[in-house]
């Protein structure tokens, strides 16, 4: 190697090479630094406590961190493959808690409500058909401009009409002996019944054929407002089966209501919350994958819209939630199996999680067994769960890779927006999980969804907006540090030559995340596992 | 008989008009070239096959299948295998899973194992590694590799020299003509020897038409043409 240019050349890429290698350095550095710093700052959180509050102390914080993993993990998987900011992800956390507790107090209102969302529903999943028919009225003409709004208008009336005539199980919002509230306490007490239950107004037959075809006029005028020929999916028997699937169930819902509501009121309230978990993240799932479908999938390339349709989803939600719950604020009761008192309560040790007690006691700290045991296992299980899920099977291959480069996934052959919708209903799902788990043991409110998503998404912002692992830790941090906050906000805490200890305020809470977020984007502009900008 | 057919295709790209009339035979166990100046829509091409970028008007038809309209994921799963510029590895995934994300069918590597590895036997020393960690002619290995774990009727390579060093290329040379005895390949090159050492028929693509098509031995001693639509 003679020649001097080829020899600058191998330099050059040496020299770009050391630098990358010193650049990576000092990236480590100031993350092992931070780590140590969260290290110390936690060890010496820990010994400022009494003997008997750190444990209780750390599992609170696990506990809370948890929930906000729950949520922001949806978040940050649905962000990270998408790139939609989904400001109604918290809404979703919000409607998994009523949902929860809905199915698990009031089941008979539930099956009622299931049955003509199930007819409602199913309409959707001939969309392919729709958007067929839609593209033959599409035109540029008066009358086919207006034709989509006709047809929603005139669904939106049949679905009104219709669903009003089915026989609804509801309780009295405002009225005192039927409140979201009583009903908490007679499921604790064991005595909540069934509600005795309306007749049709209509016909069954002509209710389920009104509200479908309300539900498919609705669907057309969706379908016909987008319309563009070509790139249709075709119309294969799987949807056809979906649809059969949807109606066949809501009939056979209807008919078997009442012995399935005499057999759910009958089960332990353990079995019921689970009833409850299962349906919740089902619902959740449901209501992303609609919303992935119908509204943001056609502004993928208009990010500022989907921001924007996804914060008035959540208005929605919201309101739809105060609108059919009234009382803006009630806890759900605990089950049964996490709610033991009396003879050998509380339990000691770590065994103690499984004795049926409602609290127990370890190292000499009182925990709740369901908010620093079942909810902690859970975010442990959806972490493992997600985990596998993400690097051990072809779909979670399909989302790392799809997180890179959606068009070349695309181009290998695999149907991209289906992988879309399914991320959308895995993320909502988990909020929704979220919420019914949070139901017990912070209880329900309309803003719970606003609060939960802004400290995820600070969560998120510490751990890296672009790492799942990342959403983990961030969550614990937030989680802790907030639990530590309240905490030494009652013991406060000793300043060498300050005759008072310091006593942090309770505004100092949510303040103190936010500061450590600073803190660790001022050293870590990506966060502490994000990768930096592509 | 024609494999792949486009006729007078026009893509646009938001309002840009990128192709204004590209026309393509790809005669069935043949390597095409497509030649044509930085900017002249020769990637855009490509996409506009795979559906990526779809074409406004025009056909692309695909063994005697018209896939203008179709989805990109339909149309590349009729046989298409795409390698595209900067050959878009997927750096979360390891060297396995870059080749195992490409299988239309359970087992798909297992079956194409000797015809990748034979090709390019440094992939399977370096199988566990994550796809970033690779150097840029590994990286372009794998592309090529990945292109080929399905069964492929088609293969779109879009510039598999570019960025190499030349003993790289050859050895890239070499595996695209092997794999091109039982492989279609449709070949975008910048570089006009490799194209032409690869190429049995062409196509030269300018500002957006198709502007001249025929026998690569032909245009070899065509001083006149090569300098007019590709000389720098």
């Amino acid at each position: 190697m003679t020649d001097p240019k080829q020899i600058e050349q191998v330099e050059s890429a040496a020299r770009s090479r050391n630098r990358r290698i010193a650049d990576a350095l000092k990236a480590n550095r100031a993350r092992a630094a931070v780590f140590a710093s969260l290290l110390f700052l936690f060890l010496a959180a820990m010994s400022g406590l009494e003997a008997d509050q750190w444990f209780s102390t750390l599992m609170q914080g696990l506990s809370y961190g948890a929930i906000v993993f729950l949520v922001a993990s949806g978040f940050q998987l649905i962000f990270g493959l998408m790139d939609v900011l989904n400001l109604a992800h918290g809404e979703l956390f919000m409607l998994g808690a009523y949902v929860g507790w809905t199915v698990y107090t009031r089941f008979d209102t539930f099956v009622d409500v299931l049955v003509p969302l199930l007819v409602l529903a199913a309409p959707f999943a001939l969309l392919p058909l729709w958007r067929r028919i839609g593209t033959r009225i599409a035109g540029r003409s008066g009358i086919a401009r207006a034709a989509p709004w006709g047809f929603m208008a005139a669904g939106a009336v049949l679905v009104v009409l219709s669903i009003t005539k089915f026989p609804l199980v509801i309780w009295d919002a405002t009225g005192f002996a039927e409140t979201p509230v009583n009903m908490s306490v007679q499921i604790d007490l064991g005595i909540l019944e069934p509600l005795p239950a309306d007749s049709f107004a209509w016909p069954l037959l002509i209710a389920f054929f009104v509200l479908f075809a309300g539900g498919a006029a609705f669907a057309l005028g969706i379908a016909a407002l987008r319309a563009h020929p070509g790139q249709h999916t075709a119309l294969t028997s799987r949807h056809l089966g979906a649809v059969a699937g949807l109606v066949a169930g809501a009939v056979v819902l209807y008919l078997v209501k009442e012995p399935l509501n005499d057999w759910v009121f009958g089960l332990s309230t353990t079995w019921r919350f689970f009833i409850a978990m299962a349906v919740s993240v089902a619902f959740g799932a449901a209501a992303g994958a609609f919303i992935e479908v119908i509204l943001i999938r056609p502004l993928y390339d208009r990010p500022i819209y989907t921001l924007m349709i996804t914060l008035g989803v959540g208005y929605v939600l919201i309101e739809t939630a105060r609108e059919v719950w009234g009382r803006p604020e009630f806890t759900m009761a605990r089950p049964a199996a996490f709610n033991g008192t009396g003879d050998g309560c509380p339990a000691e040790g770590f065994g103690g999680f499984f004795s049926g007690c409602s609290t127990l006691v370890i190292f000499g700290s009182r925990l709740r067994v369901y908010n620093e045991g079942f909810i902690v296992l859970m975010g442990v299980l959806v972490l493992i769960g997600v985990t596998l899920l993400l690097q051990r099977t072809r779909i979670g291959m399909t989302i790392r890779a799809g997180v890179q480069d959606p068009e070349m996934v695309e181009a290998l052959g695999i149907n991209v927006r289906r992988v879309f919708t399914q991320v959308f209903a895995l993320g909502s799902g988990l909020a929704a999980l979220g919420g019914v788990l949070a139901a017990p043991s912070i209880g329900l409110s309309t803003e719970m969804g606003a609060l939960f998503l802004l400290t995820a998404i600070v969560a998120l912002a510490i751990g890296g907006l672009t790492s799942f692992p990342g959403a983990a830790a961030g969550a614990l941090l937030v989680g802790l540090l907030q639990q530590i906050i309240i905490r030494l906000g009652q013991t406060g805490i000793d300043i060498p030559f300050v005759s008072e200890p310091f006593k942090p305020s309770p505004t100092l809470v949510p303040a103190a995340s936010i500061i450590l977020m600073v803190i660790i984007l001022l050293v870590l502009p990506a966060g502490l596992f994000g990768r930096g900008s592509r | 008989m024609n494999l792949l057919e486009l006729r007078d295709v026009h893509t646009f790209i938001g309002q840009f008009h990128i192709l204004e009339g590209v026309s393509i035979d790809v005669p069935e166990a043949s390597v095409v070239a497509l030649l044509g100046r930085n900017g002249a829509g020769k990637t855009t091409t490509l996409k506009t096959i795979l559906g990526l970028t779809p074409a406004k008007s025009g056909s692309v038809v695909f063994e005697g299948t018209d896939i203008t309209e179709h989805r990109s994921f339909d149309i590349a799963g009729l046989g298409i295998g795409y390698v595209p510029e900067h050959r878009a590895i997927f750096a979360d995934l390891s060297v396995e899973e870059n080749l195992r994300i490409a299988e239309r069918r359970k087992g798909d590597l297992e079956r194409k194992e000797d015809l990748v590895f034979g090709l390019f036997p440094d992939l399977k020393r370096l199988i566990n590694l994550p796809g970033t960690s690779l150097s840029g002619g590994q990286q372009q290995m794998l592309a090529v590799a990945r292109a080929l774990v399905p069964d492929n009727r088609l293969l779109l390579i879009d510039e598999p020299s570019e960025g190499l060093a030349p003993v790289l290329i050859e050895q890239m040379m070499e595996a695209i003509r092997s794999l091109s005895e039982h492989t279609t390949v449709l070949l975008v090159e910048q570089n006009f020897i490799v194209a032409s050492r690869l190429g049995e028929t062409y196509v030269i693509i300018e500002e957006g038409r198709s502007v001249q098509s025929g026998e690569m031995a032909d245009l070899v001693g065509d001083e006149e043409t090569i300098q007019r639509y590709l000389g720098v």
